[in-house]
Formats: C-alpha cells, sequence, structure tokens
C-alpha cells in the first residue's frame, strides 16, 4: 500500500511538473512573440503580400460577378459609376457652397491646400478585420507615420493611420468604435442653394444659369457641428448636434476646421435618419458613408497635413 | 499520429487567415466576416481523442498567433483564451454521456456557440454591444462552422463512418 502511494504521489508530481513546463514554455512563447511583434508582423506581411493581394482580386471579382448575378447584368457597374459620379459632384457642390457662403479667401486656401499642397501616397488595401481596421500596402519605408489622414480619390475620408510597420501600415476606419471625429453638416442644396424658383427648362432638368443667378435664401452662417462617432461594422452615426440646430435628411457632413487631425471640407457622409429628443441636449443621426470597401482600388496617405496648434 | 500532421495544420491555419482577411472582406454582412481561424481551431479540438492535449496546445498556439498577428492587440491573448476554451471543450466533452457517434451535431452547435460567445467576449478590448452586427457574426460563423463540420465528418471523421446520418 506504502509503495501504491509513493506512486501514485510520483506520478502527481509528474502532472505538475508537465503543467508547470507547459506554462512555462507558453509565456516564453508569448514574451518571445511580443518582443518580436513588428518584425513577426512584417515578415508575415511581406511573405503573404501577394497571396493577399490575389485573394483580395479573387474576392473583388467574385462579390462583383454574385452582385451583378444577384441583381441585373449591368447593374452593379452602373451604380458603381454612379456612386463615383455622385460623389465627384458632392465634393464639387461642397467646395460651390463654401464659395457661395461668404467664405471665398477661406476656402479659396483650404481648395488649394487640397488640390495642390497636399502631398499623398498612394497605398493599396490588404486586409480588413473584424474591428474596423485596413491594412495598406505602404509602411515606414515609403514615409508613412501614425495619424496620417486616409482618403480615397473622390475625397472620401476612410480615416487615419494607427499603427506602422516597416512595409505595412494599419489604418482605423471612421468606422471603429474608438473613433471620433468632428463635422459640420452642410444643408441639402434642394433646400438652401436652389430654394428659390429654379427655372425648368422644357426637358424638365434645371436651367444652371437661371439657378446661379438666383440669390440663395439663407445667406446666414448655417454650419452645423457635430461629432461622428464609429459603430462598429463600417457603421458611423452623428452624435452631440444640440435639439436646436436644425438637421434634415440628406443633409451631408464634411470634416470641420475644429478637428486638427483632418483637413477641412473632406467628405464623411449622408444623414439617412435624424433621431430627435427634446428630453436630450443633443440629438443624434444616423448616417450613410461615403466610404465603402466595395468600390475602392487605392487610398492616398495624407503625407504633409499639420495639425493645428 | 501522422507526422507531417502538424504542416498540414499550420498550412490550413495560413491559408484560412489570408482567406478571412482578404477575399472574405468582400462578402461582409453588416461589416462582418466569419472568423475562419476560430471555426478551424474548434473543428480541429472537437475531432480531436479526449486526451490529445498536445494537439489542442499545437492548434491553440497557431490559431493564436494567426488571429492576434492580424488584430491590433498584443500577442498572446488569443493563444490563451484559445487555450482555455479548448480545455473546456475537451472537459465538457468528457461529461457528456457517451453515445454511439461519439461527435453527434447537437454537441458541436452548442458547444460552438458557447465558445464563439466566450471568445468574442472575451478578446474585445471595449465593451461589447450586443446590435445587429454581433448577432450577424455569431450567426455568419455558425453557417460556416456547421458547413465545415458536416465536411469534416465527410471527408475526414473516418472512424465514425456509418454512423454520420444520426446528427442528434
Amino acid at each position: 500500500m506504502n509503495f501504491s502511494g509513493a506512486e501514485f504521489t510520483n506520478k502527481k508530481k509528474k502532472v505538475w511538473l508537465k503543467i508547470l513546463l507547459g506554462l512555462a514554455i507558453l509565456f516564453g512563447l508569448v514574451f518571445a512573440l511580443n518582443v518580436l511583434s513588428s518584425q513577426i508582423k512584417n515578415s508575415f506581411y511581406i511573405f503573404s503580400a501577394p497571396i493577399q493581394n490575389a485573394f483580395s482580386d479573387a474576392g473583388k471579382s467574385s462579390s462583383g460577378w454574385l452582385g451583378s448575378m444577384l441583381n441585373a447584368t449591368n447593374l452593379w457597374e452602373e451604380n458603381n459609376n454612379l456612386k463615383k459620379e455622385n460623389q465627384k459632384l458632392l465634393t464639387a457642390i461642397s467646395t460651390l457652397r463654401s464659395i457661395q457662403e461668404g467664405n471665398q479667401a477661406l476656402s479659396a486656401i483650404s481648395a488649394t491646400c487640397q488640390d495642390k499642397n497636399f502631398a499623398t501616397i498612394m497605398a493599396g488595401i490588404t486586409g480588413l478585420d473584424n474591428q474596423d481596421m485596413l491594412t495598406i500596402n505602404k509602411g515606414s519605408e515609403d514615409g508613412i507615420e501614425e495619424g496620417m489622414p486616409v482618403i480615397d480619390q473622390y475625397n472620401v475620408l476612410y480615416g487615419k493611420i494607427f499603427k506602422v510597420y516597416k512595409n505595412f501600415s494599419q489604418v482605423i476606419l471612421i468606422s471603429n468604435k474608438n473613433s471620433v471625429i468632428n463635422v459640420e453638416a452642410q444643408q441639402n442644396n434642394t433646400e438652401i442653394g436652389l430654394e428659390n424658383e429654379t427655372t425648368e427648362t422644357n426637358s424638365g432638368n434645371i436651367d444652371i444659369e437661371a439657378a446661379e443667378n438666383e440669390t440663395p435664401l439663407k445667406t446666414e452662417d448655417s454650419t452645423i457641428n457635430g461629432v461622428i462617432k464609429g459603430n462598429g461594422g463600417l457603421s458611423v452615426f452623428l452624435d452631440l448636434v444640440p435639439v436646436d440646430d436644425e438637421i434634415n435628411n440628406g443633409d451631408i457632413l464634411i470634416t470641420s476646421a475644429l478637428d486638427q487631425n483632418f483637413p477641412k471640407d473632406i467628405l464623411v457622409g449622408k444623414i439617412t435618419e435624424v433621431q430627435k429628443n427634446d428630453q436630450k441636449p443633443f440629438q443624434q443621426a444616423k448616417i450613410n458613408p461615403f466610404f465603402s470597401l466595395e468600390n475602392v482600388e487605392n487610398l492616398f496617405v495624407i503625407t504633409n497635413y499639420k495639425k493645428e496648434n | 499520429m501522422i507526422w507531417f500532421w502538424p504542416i498540414i495544420t499550420i498550412l490550413l491555419f495560413y491559408f484560412f487567415a489570408l482567406l478571412q482577411s482578404s477575399f472574405l472582406i468582400y462578402f461582409n454582412l453588416f461589416g462582418t466576416v466569419p472568423n475562419l481561424i476560430f471555426i478551424l481551431f474548434f473543428i480541429l479540438v472537437f475531432f480531436s481523442e479526449k486526451d490529445s492535449y498536445y494537439r489542442l496546445f499545437f492548434c491553440a498556439i497557431m490559431a493564436g498567433t494567426f488571429l492576434d498577428i492580424f488584430s491590433v492587440s498584443k500577442f498572446g491573448i488569443s493563444i490563451i483564451l484559445l487555450t482555455l476554451i479548448g480545455l473546456a471543450v475537451k472537459k465538457i466533452q468528457t461529461l457528456l454521456k457517451e453515445r454511439d457517434d461519439n461527435y453527434p451535431f447537437a454537441y458541436f452547435f452548442s458547444l460552438f456557440l458557447g465558445s464563439l460567445l466566450a471568445y468574442n467576449l472575451l478578446s474585445q478590448n471595449i465593451s461589447i454591444n450586443f446590435n445587429q452586427r454581433f448577432f450577424t457574426e455569431i450567426v455568419y460563423s455558425s453557417v460556416i462552422a456547421i458547413l465545415g463540420f458536416f465536411i469534416y465528418k465527410k471527408f475526414c471523421g473516418l472512424k465514425n463512418k456509418g454512423k454520420q446520418k444520426r446528427f442528434f
């Protein structure tokens, strides 16, 4: 019996020794991985980039094909083109409205900054994780630094650089739950710019010249400020808009001069549903963000935007 | 154990990691994609022998490493979480009643749901919201996991051949 007891104790000791050894190896491994974290991630990226690009291309074409099959032959493509055209027009409207509101000098400087003075680096998207973080194929070797704004060719805001590795970077999207951006709302053009009686031609189109000659009804400063917060799942919402300010469905949101992380007048999204409660000091709104991962191939990192102090 | 099993496992995790981060982003539902790495880890653990702890640890380290590579969190969180989840799954499996088919669908699905919920809740740095996105991710991953379950049983579950029609 004593012999069996000793054997049992030895066995128990061995089991504990194994557990302790396993834990030591596990924690050693975790420690080593964390020490070499940047190098491991960077090496993994360099090795995997060609395969990821191939998968990404395959995914893009497959999803497009599937979409076309589900809807109609050219519906997807047509929709994409319309979206692109719409975003171009919104950019133009955004600039025109600023000029109309009397801030010509400021707008000119802003537009000049956006159109000419901003240096950008083009980067391809290689991945997305479930926490609204994108991976792009440019890193510190290409001059990317943390905090740099990321937009697309249509002046639509995607987010900013969160973490930089040697050959790639992670972008925190505006839909990430930690993202908060100051924005201002621009009233829907059918209600502001073209609120007067616009002349329609025989074909039913708005006569642009006649519309231009009309004076807008609202000439006072109608800027409404709020913040865009990430909601996860590639969605965002508008918050902290005072209840007295009037926002409507269809209003366009652009980055505000109050936000020091992003240049002014970058397109963010469109209000789809205002949620107003008189008992709360602020109103919220559902937003349809302009950024879209389906329609974009390359992003642009603004490398020389300086934060205002 | 076949000697090249670890190599195949690593390659599978690697392939699924790339698929999840590059290919599936174009098939996202409300911004979510199925967690393929977790699904593969769970299937491998679920179908492993009751005392094959080396296999469990190996899968947890591999899956955890690939999950952490694609996340902004520090290395190790997923490894530790998956190890704990894997041990819990094996323990629960030993407690469940022995059946003709040791790997019935009902066990698989309920354990998978529990494990995925536990992993999602514990791995979030920020407070989790039980919103549409959360449930979409659970459903999306569950659908893929169910497919994986039947595929694994069909092609790899040779020991249980002939007993596969009994799901419950």
